[in-house]
């Protein structure tokens, strides 16, 4: 017996290693890793055929890790209408998680409406589905529900065709539709506004792609109608020019 | 596809000479070690005591300054060469303001000598010297890497040769080609622009003229097929290599092909080439236009010798081959397996003379195979999308697959059946998760295949059911339990995986029970070739020879199963992982722990 257990003794301590964690000092093999990235998707100069020429941009800035993330994402214009203040149409700060290979759920709260001193914002929470379809269409559908119970269905969707390995046309199209109706910011149930772009993007960089394009936009429904009752139009169009980058 | 020949003659040099003449070049240097058969006078270091001295030194490499991680002052390392059965002595000092360790690649050793922080010794702190010892059970060719951060895409790797006890290296001169990739950017840059920007260094996509080229050639229906398949999957047929020429300047011993890296001969003289691929992400096409290599030895274990014209290099393998030079020089030529670049030596008899270099050839696409079908052409696989949106794409690929799947079905004709080939893969049922883009549903054998881009070469391929060991191995024992781990990916995010769960997300080993005998099925989720690198043991690929070939490093094809024989003889923790750095790094790893 004394021998059996001094064999088992020496057996266990001469295997130290097989049976001993990882000391608790010693860095991982392979360490996690965050990253963050910035991208203005676009960063243009519109001259619109009616409107007056404006500044703007749309852009996403996240920071996390393969599953959970935090998403930045904003989108406005300034019109070079010395008067004008600039238009915030979204800016929103949500957490993202991947919930499939192509797709990532986001949540979060957002802001939109005129960055001036006499106007009020409309906040509201957002719930987003952001991802890759099946043949890369990019595409980000967004949910938003203001403070006053006001919905709101935003939906985009770009696609790359290459024409060479540096040199893209890239459709896109946005399309607004409103779930219900908006007393407070006069916003009609139905689809509200499409907007269709077609830009030609050159790469010099990965990270810096200069572009130049078209964009129709065209107000629907009841929101058309309205506008049409007050004498204005429903649709324009216009050129851009501008940039897509990224660091 | 490649003959199995009977054992070339040796050349004993020797058993002609007079023991005065023996004893008259007993003092000259043996042939590895003189700088006769070097055009560059690398550092051969053939003591008692290695001393490495770990370092950062700017060094020309191509026509620019990079600054790269020397070891002894040099990129790569200088050449280690020990003896079957002495023990080996190593003390690595680091002069780098950060951790750094060696592990050496393919050596059979106790855990604590393995050199992987946070698996087998906590590193190798900065200014400190860390002493490496063990005893030298094996012979033949290894090489010996940094396994810190990315410490090897910086240069941090050498060659570690073994001769064997008898010294007879079965030829009359020897050369040892180290392949690498080497990138002026930082590493860590590189990383971030593949996890942040999906495809960055790929300049060989597919593009709109592509589908029309198509649309001529072979009419609108196929093309749309192929079109549809690859766009449902969301992925590339062109996603050969992560990162390529774009950043890369590939290196033969640590030089480009302008400065070509010259082997010297003798006419007459029989030469084995010693070929390891160091690179960080890189696999390379090895060939010498006008030369018929003889591989005698597959990740340093001799095989049954086999002719070829041309063989794939996966990175951290290596291959050993013996040729017969005539007079004249020859090009020794490495194209990346993407065809975005390659380097050029020459084997000469003469220093200063060259051959002529082979033009570059162009990069293939993945075929049906890549995705996963079986070859009963039940093709059903699955993909991804949003949740609850599988796709079944049993109908669309008959259709565009029957004809290369007659192809396939008469090259398995004659086949015998593999083990692997009756084993039922399994995946995991919420699909590997995301982490996981694709599952292969019906897996194939595919080591009768040279892989992408080689298919359709006009001469004679190395393949993976060429090897046959050169002997048996110790342990016969049929295996007694079976692990099956999957190789998974997600490019989009660039995550790399065993099972879909990065090795960040895994708390626990794999586990081996000391002393078993076991075979490990590894099933290739994924649309990339990953070179999967067990440290401590070796794997016997089951590839239905006999004595099988054994081997540190298995290259696993897109939606290819392989089965391989594990002794599970030597305790402790062992890193075993995806050997593309980028991948590793990203997750693509596990401990297995032998208790």
């Amino acid at each position: 017996m004394k021998k059996l257990l001094t064999a088992i003794a020496v057996s266990v301590l001469a295997t130290p290693l097989a049976y001993a964690d990882t000391p608790d000092d010693w860095s991982r093999p392979v360490p996690e890793h965050y990253f963050a990235k910035v991208l203005f998707d676009r960063l243009e100069w519109a001259a619109p055929d009616q409107a007056e020429q404006q500044a703007v941009w749309d852009m996403q800035a996240w920071y996390g890790n393969d599953y959970n993330r935090i998403v930045f994402r904003s989108e406005g214009g300034k019109s070079t209408e010395s008067s004008a203040a600039t238009e915030l149409e979204r800016a929103e700060v949500m957490y993202d998680r991947i919930i499939s290979p192509f797709w990532s759920a986001r949540i979060g709260v957002g802001t939109r409406g005129e960055l001036s001193s006499d106007s009020e914002m409309e906040n509201y929470a957002v719930l987003a589905l952001n991802g890759l379809a099946p043949y890369w269409f990019e595409m980000d559908h967004s949910l938003l529900i203001n403070d006053e119970g006001d919905a709101q269905l935003i939906s985009e969707v770009e696609y790359d065709v290459m024409l060479s390995q540096i040199d893209y046309l890239q459709p896109r199209v946005e399309l607004t539709t409103n779930i219900t109706d908006s007393e407070k910011y006069d916003r009609h149930g139905g689809l509200s506004h499409l907007r269709v772009g077609l830009r030609y993007r050159h790469e010099f960089a990965r990270e810096f792609a200069p572009y130049i394009g078209v964009y129709w936009d065209k107000s629907l429904g009841q929101t058309a109608n309205q506008l049409q009752q007050q004498g204005q139009g429903t649709s324009d169009w216009g050129f851009v020019i501008g940039a897509r980058l990224w660091f | 596809m490649s003959k199995v020949i009977n054992p070339p003659r040796r050349k004993f040099i020797k058993s002609a000479m007079t023991v005065a003449s023996a004893m008259a070049l007993a003092k000259v240097a043996p042939t590895w070690a003189v700088p006769q058969g070097r055009k560059f006078r690398d550092q051969v270091i053939h003591d008692d005591t290695v001393n490495l001295k770990i370092a950062r030194t700017p060094l020309t490499i191509g026509n620019k300054v990079g600054n790269p991680i020397t070891i002894n002052g040099q990129m790569p390392g200088p050449l280690i060469r020990f003896k079957e059965g002495q023990r080996a002595k190593i003390n690595v000092r680091n002069t780098l303001d950060v951790d750094t360790s060696i592990h050496w690649h393919g050596i059979i050793l106790p855990t604590n000598m393995d050199g992987v922080p946070g698996v087998s010794y906590e590193g190798i702190k900065p200014s400190r010297t860390f002493h490496y010892e063990y005893d030298v059970q094996q012979s033949g060719s290894y090489w010996y890497h940094s396994h810190s951060g990315f410490q090897e895409q910086l240069g941090h790797l050498g060659p570690l040769i073994i001769e064997p006890k008898d010294g007879d290296i079965g030829a009359d001169r020897e050369h040892t080609i180290i392949l690498t990739d080497w990138t002026f950017s930082d590493p860590a840059e590189v990383f971030r622009n593949l996890k942040v920007a999906e495809g960055y260094y790929n300049y060989q996509k597919r593009t709109i003229w592509d589908t029309i080229k198509d649309i001529r050639k072979q009419g609108w229906d196929k093309t749309l097929n192929q079109r549809e398949m690859w766009g449902q999957m969301r992925m590339s047929p062109r996603d050969i290599a992560d990162v390529t020429g774009s950043t890369y300047t590939y290196l033969m011993n640590g030089r480009d092909s302008a400065m070509n890296w010259s082997g010297l001969f003798k006419p007459g003289e029989s030469v084995r080439l010693r070929i390891i691929n160091g690179s960080s992400m890189s696999y390379f096409d090895f060939r010498i236009p006008g030369l018929e290599m003889t591989v005698v030895a597959a990740d340093g274990q001799p095989i049954k010798p086999v002719n070829v014209d041309e063989f794939r290099i996966a990175v951290a393998e290596n291959y050993d081959v013996i040729v017969h030079p005539k007079n004249q020089p020859y090009t020794l030529f490495a194209e990346s397996m993407d065809r975005s670049g390659f380097v050029r030596g020459t084997l000469t008899p003469e220093l200063g003379l060259e051959a002529a270099v082979p033009e570059q050839r162009q990069i293939s696409e993945r075929g049906m195979a890549a995705m996963g079908m079986s070859h009963d052409m039940n093709m059903d696989m699955e993909m991804d999308g949003m949740s609850g949106m599988k796709h079944d794409m049993k109908g669309d690929m008959k259709h565009s697959m029957h004809h290369s799947m007659d192809n396939m079905t008469s090259m398995k004709h004659d086949k015998a059946v593999l083990p692997v080939e009756k084993i039922k893969i399994e995946h995991d049922e919420d699909g590997h998760g995301p982490g996981a883009a694709m599952l292969a549903k019906n897996p194939t054998s595919r080591l009768d295949e040279p892989g992408i881009g080689l298919e359709d070469a006009d001469h004679r391929v190395l393949v993976y059911k060429d090897l046959v060991g050169a002997h048996p191995w110790p342990d016969e024992r049929e295996p007694e339990r079976q692990i099956e781990l999957h190789l998974t990916g997600n490019m989009e995010r660039y995550m790399w995986s065993f099972d879909g769960k990065e090795y960040q997300e895994v708390d626990g080993f794999v586990e081996f029970n000391y002393g078993e005998r076991l075979r490990l099925v590894l099933v290739n989720d994924s649309m990339m070739d990953h070179p999967i690198h067990l440290h401590g043991m070796w794997m016997e690929l089951e590839n239905g020879h006999y004595p099988r070939p054994r081997k540190h490093t298995i290259s696993v094809k897109p939606s290819e199963k392989v089965s391989l024989l594990i002794s599970a003889d030597a305790p402790g923790r062992w890193a075993f992982h995806c050997h593309l750095l980028y991948h590793m790094e990203a997750g693509m790893f596990r401990v297995v722990r032998v208790s």
